[in-house]
């Protein structure tokens, strides 16, 4: 076989190079919420304006525990927070469901639904 | 029968189908040297960049190396007749559009994806396309647009549900549509004479290029909120 030498050289690149680069990958950085400590935490509810979040308002330096009430629909349901290159996800099936977030810092947090049509701003104060 | 002749054909040396496998072996070896010499010099100072980027980027270089030697046959072959070079632009122009789309949407965006799958799917369909004149040349544009979008898109939409799952399933069903296209190629060919007899270095320049632009691209690209 002609290219047989190629094909293994071929195999042994994708496999080698594959089992380093997909090896640390994982599935995802995707983090369902958490626990971030025993501290004071503020429940933010979420409300949907349109096809997009309306603003929701936190303090600085408390854990968020984030919930959706009746209003937000569809995919807005899934909200998806990317925080220091890790990802907050949950589909709030309920209002009752919620999402922990960790204390922020002064600031606007932009976040979107999963797929990335509906948008809105966390301002933390 | 003829798949048979076409298995055979990949070993042979007489056409141009017997270069296909070292053309996927010499773009897969110069994507990831390049990739390996970024990563030791710059890539690896950034942080979490494995965990972000490598599988996507991983990717991304096999769906350059199974999509690049159909340009190198068709080349070969210069003129197809109308119905197969619509096929040929089609064909390329979706894979092309699609895989890297999907793999960059995945890292920056839809906006992001959609504009770097489209760039890439309409300038090889369009460049593959025209081996039959203008009806490649506007199948290879069409299904560049629209494999471009799509790719984006359907990485998107999966952010939440095993989006690397669905990229490995992605990128072997392409990789099946593409030997398919090669087997097209050899079919429809098969009484013609090669026209032009070519070194590799177009693949490989070809490859460094996109690998290069990718990376850049993902590393360092514009992408929306929903990425940070």
């Amino acid at each position: 076989m002609k290219n047989g030498f190629t094909i293994f050289m071929i195999v042994l690149l994708v496999f080698g190079l594959g089992s380093f680069l997909i090896r640390d990958s994982g599935v995802s950085n995707k983090v369902d919420g958490g626990n971030f400590g025993s501290g004071e935490i503020q429940k933010v509810v979420l409300n949907q304006d349109r096809y997009n979040y309306k603003d929701a308002f936190v303090e600085a330096g408390k854990p968020i525990s984030l919930s959706a009430d009746s209003s937000v629909t569809g995919c807005l349901r899934s909200v998806v927070f990317n925080l220091d290159g890790k990802r907050y996800v949950k589909y709030l099936k309920t209002p009752k469901d919620t999402l922990e977030l960790p204390a922020l810092s002064k600031g606007i947090y932009n976040f979107a639904c999963s797929m990335g049509m509906g948008y809105g701003k966390l301002i933390v104060k | 029968m003829t798949l048979k002749e076409f298995t055979k054909e990949l070993n042979g040396n007489n056409r141009v189908e017997g270069e296909l496998i070292k053309a996927i072996f010499y773009s897969l070896f110069f994507s990831f040297g390049l990739f390996i010499l970024l990563y030791y010099f710059k890539l690896q100072y950034i942080e979490n960049f494995i965990s972000k980027y490598s599988f996507y980027l991983f990717f991304a270089i096999l769906s350059y190396a199974i999509v690049l030697p159909s340009i190198r046959q068709v080349r070969a072959y210069k003129n197809l007749t109308c119905m197969s070079g619509m096929m040929v632009g089609m064909t390329t122009g979706m894979i092309a559009g699609f895989l890297p789309g999907f793999f960059i949407g995945s890292t920056n965006g839809m906006l992001w994806g959609s504009v770097f799958g489209m760039g890439i799917g309409i300038f090889i369909g369009v460049w593959n396309g025209k081996c039959c004149g203008i009806m490649g040349i506007m199948e290879g544009l069409m299904a560049g647009f629209m494999g471009g979008i799509m790719g984006a898109m359907t990485a998107v939409m999966m952010i939440n549900d095993n989006l690397k799952v669905a990229g490995l399933i992605v990128f072997l069903i392409s990789s099946v549509i593409i030997f398919l296209l090669n087997f097209m190629i050899y079919k429809e060919t098969k009484e013609s004479e090669r026209q032009v007899k070519e070194d590799y270095s177009l693949i490989i320049f070809i490859s460094l290029i996109l690998t290069a632009i990718t990376i850049f691209f993902m590393v360092y690209g514009p992408r929306s909120i929903l990425f940070g």
